[in-house]
């Protein structure tokens, strides 16, 4: 059984997404917030497998909300369920600790299996918000004519980096390769340097726009 | 409220001053022209007193002469020694008679009629006189000498004397009339320094009047303009005031009815699409009918959605509110590059922090509206937008490589609003191109505090 919060200002919205989510049997709602101060109440009370949440709320908007939630609980796993569909938002929801964004209007068809990845310790993306980044980034790499520094990874990291941003921790990582968690951990720095990125939400983003996970 | 009336009363003065420095001429005019025609005067009249006066003592001369003369030739006559020479002497006497009788007649002519009186007089005993001495011929020659100078002597002598006090008499009616004129004429001096005076005098009036009235009107224009002249300045910062406040108006609606279709429509919108979700959920498989409806629903919805999103973000991007200015920015570039493929690079630290919102707006619309003229008129390739904070302000430059224009010379209402927002905050506006050169958007805004 997973146990869900809902945090949305819009009444309509919420009831639309209890009813969707109900109808899974091993999903259920444990509470509402309308606004974002709310949610980083009921998160602490009920301690909820799952967080999905807004960002246009009022008092405090879904990314802090989500900022406040990771930071007291690193383990929650907080769905972002926005309007927004800008790189912006979704590398702000990233580094605020959101492990998934999902469009609105796309809820009804993804939202289930965002769950399901989520819970998994997976990552997961709005197929438009997918497509959206991935189009940023060949943009930007025909802008550049810049080479594309995937290339300079080896096969190994290349391994690694897949791993890292489907979630995996450096331990899981180091036991499935077969490695010692020292040289996981140095392949993770190359891959960062490589790839000139700062922090887990950039390596995830990149291997969304790369389309290494989906 | 003086707008509507000063106009009227401003030309009102022009045909008082116009008639009022008309008629100051036409009176020293006047007063020049009758000077002169009265000099004229004088001058013509004395001219004919004197002339008079001169023949008349001249007259009254040969008058007095003629009396002398003529009983020296009748003593002549006496005393001559044949009958031929007396002869000559009497005809001596008769010719001067007739000169005198004729010089006391041309007297008659220049005397005045009032004075003619003593003249008269002096004619009746000149006949007498003549008489007196004509009788002289008359006596026998042989006791002629005796009896005549006798008779001479006591008879025509004392005549004489009276008959010259009488031409004197005359003379002195004569120096009497001249004097009259001399006096005359003082008079009509004096009537004309007095006539002078007075118009000078009234022409110094007029004058003084209309100088001041003039230097009045003028003072009172100048106020006016003055008056006017703040009034224009005014308006001016009032038309700016308003301007900016409508440009703070439109931005504050659109931030409002962007947050509205957001808020509101999008989410219903997206609701519904759930909902219409749930609803397909308990449609029976085999129901195709009804799985179409929902299906079409949920695409009109998704349709709607996307529209929605896209006029929320053209209206004012809520990253500008959510997170600030850098995210706004670099989501303005990455739209124009995606819509037009010119590519544009946004240097600016994120550390830019939280600005004031007039300014990050400002900031904002100067580089949307910048990189659409890099779009539609410049042809450029690449564009570079540049935003650095420094301690007391902020510096924006966009500079693209396109095929520039004109500075001094074009000026489109495009350039004109971005320049009128970054003056409203006290900020400078510069603009670089020329022809063939790329154009340069400097500006420069002060950071309160």
């Amino acid at each position: 059984m997973t146990r869900i919060l809902l945090a949305d200002d819009h009444t309509v919205m919420r009831n639309g997404l209890r009813l969707l989510l109900e109808r899974q049997p091993d999903l259920k709602v444990v509470g509402e917030a309308a606004d974002g101060r709310q949610a980083v109440d009921l998160a602490a009370a009920k301690n909820p497998d799952v967080v999905i949440m807004d960002i246009a709320m009022p008092q405090l908007n879904g990314v802090e909300a989500t900022r406040q939630i990771v930071n007291r609980n690193p383990d929650a796993a907080v769905v972002i369920l926005s309007m927004h569909k800008d790189e912006s938002y979704v590398i702000r929801s990233l580094k605020a600790g959101a492990r998934a964004y999902l469009l609105k209007d796309s809820a009804e068809a993804d939202l289930i299996a965002a769950i399901g990845a989520i819970t998994e310790g997976k990552s997961f993306f709005s197929p438009a918000i997918r497509s959206l980044l991935k189009e940023d980034y060949m943009h930007q790499l025909d802008e550049l004519g810049a080479e594309d520094s995937y290339e300079l990874l080896t096969n190994r990291e290349r391994e690694v980096l897949q791993l890292v941003a489907e979630g995996k921790s450096n331990k899981e990582i180091a036991g499935m390769l077969n490695l010692s968690l020292y040289t996981v951990e140095t392949h993770r720095t190359h891959i960062l340097q490589k790839l000139n990125l700062h922090s887990a939400p950039e390596l995830i983003l990149y291997a969304v726009r790369k389309g290494i996970i989906s | 409220m003086p707008l509507s009336t000063s106009p009227g009363r401003a030309p009102g003065g022009r045909p008082f001053l116009l008639a009022g420095f008309g008629s100051l001429l036409l009176l020293m005019l006047v007063a020049g022209a009758y000077a002169l025609r009265t000099l004229d005067q004088v001058r013509n009249s004395d001219l004919e007193e004197r002339n008079t006066h001169l023949r008349r003592d001249r007259a009254l001369d040969r008058v007095r002469t003629g009396i002398y003369q003529s009983a020296i030739f009748m003593r002549d006559y006496l005393l001559a020694l044949d009958e031929k020479s007396g002869a000559i002497q009497l005809e001596r006497f008769a010719e001067t008679r007739r000169q005198t009788d004729q010089a006391l007649a041309e007297c008659t002519t220049l005397i005045d009629s009032r004075e003619r009186e003593a003249l008269g007089k002096l004619e009746s005993e000149i006949q007498v006189y003549w008489k007196l001495l004509g009788f002289i011929s008359q006596i026998p020659a042989k006791n002629r000498l005796k009896f005549g100078s006798e008779y001479l002597s006591n008879q025509v002598r004392q005549h004489r004397a009276e008959l010259i006090e009488m031409v004197d008499q005359v003379d002195a009616i004569s120096a009497r009339q001249m004097a009259a004129s001399d006096a005359r004429m003082n008079e009509t001096f004096g009537r004309l320094r007095r006539r002078l005076t007075l118009i000078v005098a009234l022409a110094l009036g007029v004058g003084l009047f209309l100088g001041g009235f003039t230097v009045w009107r003028t003072l009172r224009l100048e106020r006016e303009l003055e008056h006017r002249y703040r009034e224009v300045l005014n308006t001016q910062q009032e038309l700016t005031e308003l301007s900016a406040r409508l440009v703070s108006a439109q931005e504050e609606e659109r931030r409002n009815i962007s947050r509205e279709l957001h808020d509101e429509v999008g989410q219903s919108l997206s609701a519904l699409l759930m909902e219409a979700g749930n609803a397909a959920a308990h449609v029976p498989a085999n129901d195709t009918h009804v799985r179409q409806h929902v299906d079409s629903i949920k695409r009109l919805a998704e349709a709607s959605v996307n529209i929605i999103r896209n006029m929320t973000l053209l209206l004012r991007p809520s990253m500008l509110d959510d997170f600030g200015l850098v995210p706004a920015l670099e989501w303005q570039a990455r739209e124009v590059s995606k819509r037009t493929g010119i590519r544009v690079q946004v240097a600016a630290a994120d550390t830019a922090g939280e600005l004031p919102d007039a300014l990050k707006t400002c900031i904002y619309r100067v580089v949307q509206e910048a990189l659409h003229n890099c779009a539609r008129h410049a042809q450029a390739r690449s564009v570079r937008v540049v935003v650095r904070q420094e301690e007391f302000r902020i510096v924006l430059s966009v500079e693209d490589d396109g095929r520039g224009f004109d500075a001094r010379r074009v000026r489109g209402l495009g350039l004109v609003g971005m320049e009128e927002r970054v003056r409203h905050l006290g900020g400078a506006f510069n603009i670089r191109s020329a022809p063939g050169s790329g154009t340069k958007v400097d500006v420069e805004l002060p950071l309160a505090g």
